[in-house]
């Protein structure tokens, strides 16, 4: 009865989306233990459809799509993790930084967020990784560049209405430090917010990560990454099932992320959910 | 109704008709030549300066544009009169005297004279661009008279006359270039300040005039009204810039373009339709790696030990079939099969164990990494990055590790010669027909283009000598003693292993059956004055 109430106040969207994330967090862990391919091996015919041995056929090179697709994710769920873990701490530090302090700090932080926001993400992240250079790496530097901002305005909101509260008040008239104030009294009941965006732009990032490979600035070939070999597809167009697989794997996990996202919000928020 | 009535009804139906009538017999076929010709194609031109360009598309552009004194016939070998009606040639090959076309005229209207040839040619000679090697035995041009253009070189070459068809060697009107700031004199290096004015105009005396260029959007080109020659049939045509072969295959099926240059043999399958033409030609483009012993990235010496491991170590024929299927060739080396010196050369051969053995005597027996960097293009219907792929894949059977970087054409153009590129690939398209290009731009001899981006400057020992004495007694040889010159040429430079062709792909051609002309040139790609509207 336990369970079942458990997964009713869960939310068939969050169980649905714990699934897909779960599925795909287990292929990246386990994958090589079962996998009957190398994902940079020929292991066929060039440009085979579908069949028993390919479930999802074979790409230009002869190289299984299926085997490619699943070992993708272990470039994809990485990099979305770090992007998001990095970009969420930072941005949120500045934002409750800026919040709680004011004046020309907040001036200064706020402004430059105007700055990153002003520019169209997919945009700044392409110049961004142009001036570095191609690959995975600095696409991920181009990804924070782009999210941090997101965060750090979440935040910051937050922190101005948490330091209007009484019991913030009580702190600073106790003696509380500024620094005590924010880590212990404010912080910690900001973090819903922060942590429901964060988990809706894995998804987001995983597609961005995607789109920057697609057009040749993120990972490199060979590598399985699905932006990449979606490129591919594109390069055999008529061979569908080349870009299928990593397309529905893209779609999955955005869909993923984004039911995972909405569940939380409506566990965290109950008043949004209403 | 009244009589005026019916009678003025009478005229407006039999102007009616025979306003139709005219139309059926030569207004639609007017009309319809006068519906600009639309060519799809992933345009790779540098400059639109017909000495300073250097590309596949600019082939097309140039002569259309630019006349030469002496064309290339459909056959791919006769030399056909343009602006010279004759030509003449000392008995050692070295002076060679051209009479000009008194009727010839720029798209201005004025005369073509000799001092314009002159002028075209110390400007493509001192202007040091990429196709100045053309120039590089010239000694001087003269004009003793209006009508007479004098070259002399600095020693023999049997060869002057087919490069002299090359589309870079276009006959520029100096007047209107001068104006525009270009310069042909010893210091144009420097002083040519016109290369901006050539992206908006042209001045030449081709069946074709610039109408407009937007990069990586199209090119156009309208009829020369003032043409000497037989006027294009169709009045203006666009290249318009469609990167790849799927795209450029549906344009064709839609009806949004009249040909598609650049289709591979798996896209031309797909195509359906009974509008559309599919022609498969044996070319003389190729497809190649490169090495770079000078380049600063390397991480060990490219020795010649080093670079035969590498050449042994490549699949050729599974490359082939990755890249192009059934649709290609071998290619032994850079002459392409079917020109002068490329008979029975011994044909490339993936030897696993001789890699192996030649990287052990070099004490690489457990690899290393190579940085490769390529231009992220299709050509000739083969994607570079597809086939670079299959690169790594093969020389990783013998512990080399090669990190794969595609790149935009133009940054590539600058890693290339600028620090060098340790490991690339590339493409080539014959100039004019005969093999001495081959050798002025692939052999390592001092100065030639790839000698440079092979990195000579930190590298000098990659220079064989004996590629230099060669190319001039081929140049100077009667021509049955010439294949044979080629021929050792063509096995020095296998052994050099700094250019390593792959793959001889055919052209695919495919066009609209509303269309006829179309045909592969092999100085000019695509004549586009031949084409017309059935």
């Amino acid at each position: 009865m336990k369970a079942l109430a458990l997964l009713r106040r869960l939310g068939l969207p969050m169980i649905i989306g714990g699934f897909i994330v779960l599925f795909w967090i287990v292929v990246a862990l386990t994958i090589d233990l079962w996998s009957p391919y190398d994902p940079f091996s020929i292991v066929g015919r060039r440009l085979r459809p579908p069949s028993d041995v390919h479930w999802l056929g074979t790409d230009g090179l002869g190289r299984d799509v299926l085997v490619r697709t699943l070992y993708g994710v272990r470039h994809s769920l990485p990099i979305a993790l770090v992007v998001v873990l990095v970009s969420s701490l930072g941005g949120a530090m500045l934002g409750a930084i800026a919040g709680y302090l004011g004046g020309k700090t907040d001036s200064v932080i706020m402004r430059l967020v105007d700055i990153t926001l002003s520019f169209p993400a997919i945009l700044l992240a392409m110049a961004v990784t142009a001036a570095l250079g191609p690959g995975l790496g600095n696409a991920a530097v181009a990804m924070v560049v782009v999210s941090w901002p997101v965060y750090a305005r979440l935040m910051r909101a937050q922190v101005l209405t948490m330091r209007e509260r009484e019991h913030v008040e009580a702190a600073v008239a106790a003696g509380a430090g500024r620094v005590r104030v924010l880590t212990r009294h404010i912080l910690p009941l900001c973090w819903s917010p922060v942590l429901v965006n964060a988990t809706m732009d894995l998804g987001q990032i995983v597609l961005l990560a995607a789109s920057l490979s697609f057009i040749g600035l993120g990972a490199l070939p060979p590598t399985p990454e699905w932006g990449q070999m979606i490129a591919e597809g594109a390069v055999n167009f008529y061979q569908w099932w080349v870009a299928l697989g990593p397309g529905l794997a893209i779609l999955s996990v955005v869909l993923g992320f984004n039911f995972l996202g909405d569940g939380l919000r409506d566990l965290l928020d109950p008043r949004s959910a209403q | 109704m009244n009589r005026r009535d019916l009678i003025s009804g009478r005229h407006l139906g039999w102007a009616l008709a025979g306003a139709m009538l005219a139309m059926g017999v030569g207004g639609l076929p007017a009309m319809a030549q006068d519906k600009p010709l639309v060519i799809a194609r992933n345009m790779d031109i540098n400059s639109l300066d017909p000495h300073r360009g250097f590309c596949d598309t600019c082939q097309i552009y140039f002569s259309a544009a630019y006349d030469t004194l002496i064309g290339l016939g459909p056959d791919n070998k006769t030399l056909t009169p343009k602006v010279a009606t004759s030509w003449t040639v000392n008995e050692n090959q070295t002076v060679f005297t051209f009479k000009l076309d008194p009727k010839a005229k720029f798209s201005d209207g004025t005369a073509i004279e000799a001092k314009d040839v002159k002028w075209s040619f110390e400007r493509l000679k001192n202007l040091k661009g990429s196709p100045a090697f053309l120039m590089d035995d010239v000694a001087s041009v003269e004009a003793p008279d209006a009508q007479t253009v004098v070259v002399k070189m600095a020693s023999p070459n049997s060869e002057f006359l087919g490069m002299i068809a090359a589309p870079y060697m276009g006959v520029i009107n100096s007047k209107v270039a001068t104006a525009a700031g270009a310069v042909a004199g010893p210091d144009a290096a420097t002083a040519d300040k016109s290369e901006a004015w050539f992206l908006a105009n042209s001045a030449g005396s081709g069946p074709y005039t610039l109408a407009g260029y937007r990069a990586d959007d199209e090119l156009r080109v309208k009829r020369n009204g003032a043409y000497w020659r037989t006027a294009p049939a169709i009045s203006e045509v666009v290249i318009k810039q469609t990167k790849d072969a799927v795209a450029q295959a549906q344009m064709l099926q839609s009806g949004a373009a009249d040909i598609a240059m650049q289709v591979d043999g798996e896209t031309a399958k797909t195509i359906k339709g009974g509008n559309v033409v599919v022609s498969t030609i044996p070319s003389y483009n190729y497809v190649y790696i490169a090495l770079s012993p000078g380049a600063k990235s390397n991480t060990v010496k490219l020795t010649p030990e080093v670079r035969e491991a590498i050449a042994a170590a490549l699949d050729y024929k599974g490359l082939i079939d990755f890249t192009v299927g059934d649709a290609g060739r071998p290619q032994p080396s850079p002459i392409p099969n079917g020109f002068p010196g490329s008979d029975n050369l011994p044909e490339p051969k993936q030897d696993l164990a001789k890699a192996k053995q030649l990287l052990a005597k070099a004490g690489l027996e457990k690899g290393f990494e190579i940085d490769a960097r390529f231009p992220n293009m299709n050509v000739y219907g083969v994607d570079l990055s597809q086939m670079m792929q299959k690169v790594q894949q093969d020389l990783a059977k013998v512990n080399i590790k090669a990190k794969l970087q595609p790149l935009t054409f133009t940054v590539w153009r600058e890693a290339v010669s600028g620090d060098g590129v340790p490991l690339t690939a590339v493409f080539y398209a014959p100039d004019y027909y005969g093999s001495a290009q081959y050798v002025q731009y692939f052999a390592m001899m001092q100065g030639s283009p790839w000698a440079k981006r092979a990195g000579a400057a930190n590298a000098p020992d990659i220079i064989n000598p004996r590629e230099a004495d060669l190319l001039k007694q081929a140049l100077a040889a009667p021509a049955d003693q010439q294949n044979k010159l080629y021929r050792d040429l063509a096995l020095e430079m296998i052994k050099d292993k700094i250019i390593i062709p792959i793959v001889s792909p055919d052209m695919i051609m495919a066009h609209s059956k509303a269309i006829k002309g179309v045909r592969y040139s092999a100085c000019c790609n695509l004549p586009l004055d031949e084409i017309a509207r059935n």
